[in-house]
């Protein structure tokens, strides 16, 4: 047990820094004297640190089993009380995303489909199912999880999702059970989720075999506020004409603050970051050479043709210089209080986007378009993701008529390539940047 | 040789296929015509001209998608008589893919050649013979000649399209940026053996899949689904005719 | 109706004894069949259920002329969406109202909120009733609820000596969908009197399991094909039904309310546990003898999908075949959906077998 978690601290101190300063180093050799790419301003420098914070972490995980308790956690859920009990935190949606990147969604799904999985459910859901069952991931092996923590409040499939897991893993699984706010989240809504973490820090107290101290909670807490607002920083650099990056950019630079919230080297990051985008944005550098039009994305991005698509859209000038994704997950956090760790979480965690209503949906996309100076949006019409697709329609004829801006609705799926007809799609694209004139 | 002993009707959407068989099961007369959409008249008469050639009236079993529109002495769906058709022909237990003109099985026979499980891609004509039959034909490849062409491919070229009305307009686009024919074809029959064989994933055991339907004559797609299953894929004799086969062994 | 009020009710769960306390009617949703028309049916993208898409097109095309209110139980995200669409970006012109049930295994924190958020839907409800709550009215609701579930209950285990066939046993048990309890639970009891002491179905027993028998051909080809629904667990029918030991009656009408609540059997949209689920499953297939499990699910509807492989699984385990069909809320059955259904009895009975 000590030399299983001696291995995991050497492998994120020592072992993994070395290896990727090998990497750099050759990578770096052989990227000498290159040009920017085609439409796209100069890479960011931070990608770099980007990449190695994330396969650091990646690789702690691999010899996490037996060394560290693990959870298995869903992107929304108040990670700040599992930290202070020593958890590794692995996130099934980042990795199923990093597996939509590679394009390896329809091979593991084709796996679990066989089992008798749907196609018709969420692509992430059968992207991990089919990862455990085939033991494929390109990230060399996810530790198994001695808990599951799983909050409803960006939809209820994780639910169903996570008791798929509880029943094959056979492990405990905790449920944040955040009520739908229409309107305003009454005060019984509030105390429900508020006893709910209550309850759970017992079970996980139980599974790491740590207390949870209010000290360290305390400090989770206030580095995730101040993540989620150093992120809330970067984006706002966007703001400058030319967007010092690009949308693509934050759907990549997002992984931190969702996997590794409440860190420390998240906010290191992050403070990184933006230093270099407001020194971007200072200069006058874009993330696209020649930025004739500024789009807002909304829902979750198209993994597997992100690259080609920020491409389409910046030969053409136009840049992604805000998403309803990205700022997500700068606002939710920002509202946690140190004062008042259980209750300020039960608040911030019940108010994420989606899990309000359309209303304030709405007035989200409102204010990004309106802050970001957008004059066009994507609305992405996420065959998977129903909480974050139902009400586009509207949604899109709203932002037509009262912001004056044009919006595609586009058909696709964050995932799984094959629910996307890629040349009607890239046609449609076309026309919708053609009638901009 | 025993005499005529049963007739088995399988009127199908795309074809209709009946036999006479001896009291041992065995083939005696068939007949395979396109499908009348008047499936009674065509029915009727394909009965009247077997009857005839037996020299009496004999038991009927009837299957397909136009089994109830016919008169018969039993009625049983085509997984059953493909089923029974399947055994009859292999004489154990084992996997049956059958690729029909609009649609697609996979059954798995039991020991005594019953139906074990089964699963069926109906809703989607791009998981059956339809897809290669509306694309060949806009490409003008005979169907007779579809296998060497495939065969003389030196690679394959992808169709990604998972809709049959999609991917006609992605061949085209293919063949205008000068993509070679062969190799769109050897691409369109992968993409059709990778349906299949999604259908066909939860059931797969070792050994050997058993195939039929009309399909099954298109040497390159057996290939491509022996390909895309990983297994040896053994046509059954005459696979049209399997259907029909079972439905005949069911009233003897 | 009767001069009293009536509210429309989204599936699938929801504390029906508030409403009939408050004389209100409560008129359930679960279609209507067939595919979806008017100028709101293109306000959902097709991959939302048709579950969702059939009830806005509906109330948007004057279906909600007739009531005072639509309620939406958080049942999942497709109507958690439905219910947000209709007020914020317009609907139909009536007050929404929606019920939050707790998902999860029950809890101290769970229990609190239900009884809470119940309180809070009679809040709502009161206006558009005209009354406020009394509480023996609330507890004659109660013992009605419980009647009417113990006289369905009776149909059901009985189902072998009940000499009606699945689609008229099923026609009837869906009137409870938007009769009067009181009326409901009179044709229960007259139906009752079709319970005989020897078996009266001569078909193979199957278990039906899925959203809801909808349409009711289906279970019309099951029966011709062989074969009857001999145990349910249905959304909209068996996992409704509440089997209460003997509760006192002198417990308060508020935690009777609320214990009615969490005594109903596992459904997928709310738990937690496949095991469980599992279990009640097996419970019910071992009671009535079953030999096949018929699944019949609504195209996207998550819920019931993410089980369905363990309940192959499990069932295959046990040699007991499982029919899996996906239907859309269609007004008539596809001749390939008769044919899965007819294949199915077939594997069943003894014609099915090689001779």
């Amino acid at each position: 047990m000590i030399l299983r978690r001696l291995r995991y601290e050497a492998a994120g101190r020592v072992v993994g820094p070395v290896l990727l300063s090998l990497e750099a180093w050759q990578r770096a050799r052989r990227h000498r004297g290159r040009t920017p790419r085609g439409p796209f301003g100069p890479p960011l420098e931070s990608v770099r640190k980007l990449r190695e914070l994330m396969t650091l972490h990646y690789l702690r995980g691999r010899y996490a089993d037996g060394a560290v308790p693990v959870a298995w956690v869903t992107s929304g859920f108040p990670v700040e009380i599992l930290r202070p009990l020593g958890f590794h935190a692995v996130y099934p949606e980042n990795h199923a995303a990093m597996c939509g990147v590679q394009r390896l969604v329809p091979g593991l799904s084709e796996a679990v489909e066989a089992e008798g999985y749907s196609r018709d459910l969420c692509s992430y859901a059968r992207t991990d199912l089919g990862s455990i069952a085939t033991g494929r991931t390109p990230v060399g092996r996810l530790p198994r999880p001695d808990l599951l923590a799983c909050c409803t409040n960006i939809c209820q499939t994780v639910l169903y999702w996570y008791r798929v897991l509880a029943d094959h893993f056979r492990v405990p699984l905790v449920l944040v059970d955040t009520p739908f706010v229409y309107g305003e989240a009454k005060p019984h809504h509030l105390r429900y989720v508020a006893d709910q973490l209550r309850e759970l820090v017992l079970v996980a107290e139980r599974v790491s075999g740590r207390r949870c101290d209010p000290e360290e909670l305390a400090q989770v807490t206030a580095r995730s506020r101040e993540g989620a607002l150093l992120w809330g920083e970067c984006l706002a650099a966007g703001r400058s004409r030319p967007s010092p990056w690009t949308g693509i950019d934050g759907f990549f630079h997002m992984a931190p603050i969702v996997a590794l919230r409440g860190t420390e080297e998240c906010n290191a990051y992050y403070r990184m970051l933006r230093d270099e985008l407001l020194e971007r944005a200072a200069k006058g550098v874009g993330g696209i050479r020649d930025e004739r039009h500024r789009l807002l994305w909304d829902n979750l991005p198209v993994w597997f043709a992100v690259r080609e698509m920020s491409r389409l859209f910046a030969e053409r000038g136009f840049n992604f210089v805000c998403t309803s994704y990205t700022n997500a997950w700068a606002e939710a956090g920002a509202n946690v209080d140190p004062g008042d760790p259980l209750g300020s979480a039960a608040r911030a965690y019940t108010h994420v986007i989606l899990n309000q209503d359309l209303r304030n949906r709405m007035s989200i996309l409102g204010r990004l378009v309106r802050d970001y100076q957008a004059d066009g949006a994507v609305l992405h019409s996420d065959r998977s993701c129903k909480p974050y697709s139902i009400g586009q329609v509207d949604l899109k004829e709203r932002l037509t008529r009262e912001l004056k801006v044009r919006v595609l609705l586009l058909e696709a799926d964050h995932s799984d390539p094959r629910a996307y007809a890629a040349e009607p799609g890239e046609n449609r694209i076309a026309a919708f940047m053609e009638s901009f004139g | 040789m025993t005499g005529p002993a049963a007739i088995g009707l399988d009127a199908g959407s795309t074809t209709c296929k009946a036999v006479l068989v001896d009291g041992e099961g065995r083939l005696l007369a068939r007949r395979i015509e396109l499908s009348d959409p008047r499936v009674e008249a065509q029915g009727e008469r394909i009965l009247a001209g077997l009857r005839e050639e037996a020299g009496r009236d004999l038991p009927v079993g009837a299957t397909g998608y136009g089994r109830k529109r016919v008169r018969a002495s039993r009625v049983l769906t085509e997984i059953t008589c493909h089923a029974r058709g399947a055994f009859a022909r292999s004489g154990r237990a084992g996997v049956l893919v059958d690729v029909g003109g609009q649609d697609t099985k996979v059954v798995r026979i039991g020991p005594s050649g019953e139906v074990v499980d089964f699963a069926m891609n109906d809703k989607c004509a791009a998981g059956s013979g339809r897809f290669l039959e509306v694309v060949l034909g806009r490409l003008r490849v005979p169907l007779d000649d579809v296998a060497r062409q495939v065969s003389s491919a030196d690679r394959s070229v992808a169709v990604s399209s998972t809709c049959t009305v999609f991917a006609e307009s992605e061949v085209i686009s293919l063949l205008a940026a000068g993509e070679p024919v062969e190799g769109i074809l050897r691409g369109l029959h992968q993409a059709l053996a990778s349906r299949v064989a999604a259908l066909a994933r939860g059931f797969l055991a070792d050994g050997e899949v058993l195939m039929s339907g009309g399909v099954a004559l298109n040497a390159a797609m057996v290939a491509a689904l022996g390909e895309a299953l990983g297994r040896t894929v053994r046509v059954l004799p005459e696979p049209q005719l399997v259907g029909a086969l079972g439905a005949a062994l069911s009233v003897l | 109706m009767h001069g009293r009020s009536a509210v429309a009710v989204l599936p699938v769960r929801y504390p029906k004894e508030l409403l009939t306390a408050l004389g209100v009617l409560a008129v359930e949703l679960w279609g209507p069949p067939g595919a979806p028309r008017g100028e709101q049916a293109g306000r959902l993208q097709p991959y939302v259920c048709a579950v969702v898409r059939n009830a806005l097109a509906f109330l948007a095309s004057g279906g909600a002329d007739a009531v005072d209110g639509v309620l939406f139980p958080h049942t999942c995200d497709s109507l958690q969406g439905l219910a947000t669409l209709a007020t914020d970006f317009g609907g139909w012109g009536k007050k929404a109202l929606t019920f939050q049930h707790p998902r999860g295994e029950r809890r101290e924190s769970s229990a609190a909120f239900l009884e809470a958020e119940m309180r809070d839907l009679v809040r709502e409800l009161e206006p558009l009733a005209g009354r406020s709550l009394e509480a023996e009215e609330l507890a004659r609701a109660v013992d009605l609820h419980r009647a009417v579930d113990s006289a369905r209950a009776a149909l059901l285990d009985g189902r072998a000596r009940l000499s009606l066939a699945d689609p008229e046993l099923y026609a009837l048990l869906r009137r409870g969908e938007w009769l009067w309890p009181e009326d409901h639970l009179a044709e229960l009891e007259r139906a009752r009197a079709h319970l005989g002491a020897e078996r009266a179905q001569s078909g193979v027993p199957v278990l039906v399991s899925g959203y809801v028998p909808e349409p009711l051909s289906a279970l019309g080809a099951l029966n011709r094909a062989g074969a009857f629904a001999a145990a349910d667990d249905y959304a909209a029918v068996g996992r409704r039904l509440v089997r209460e030991g003997g509760a006192s009656p002198a417990a308060d009408p508020w935690s009777r309310v609320v214990e009615r609540y969490w005594a109903a059997p596992p459904c997928p949209t709310r738990s937690a546990d496949t095991g469980q689920r599992l279990r009640h499953l097996a419970g019910l297939q071992e009671q009535s003898g079953a030999k096949g499990v018929f699944l019949h699910v609504v195209k996207f509807c998550e819920p019931e999908l993410f089980d369905v492989p363990a309940i192959r699984k499990f069932f295959a385990a046990r040699g007991v075949p499982v029919l899996y069909l996906e239907g859309e809320l269609e007004s008539e059955l596809s001749g390939q959906a008769v044919t899965r259904i007819e294949a199915f009895a077939e594997i069943l009975t003894t014609s099915g077998r090689a001779a």
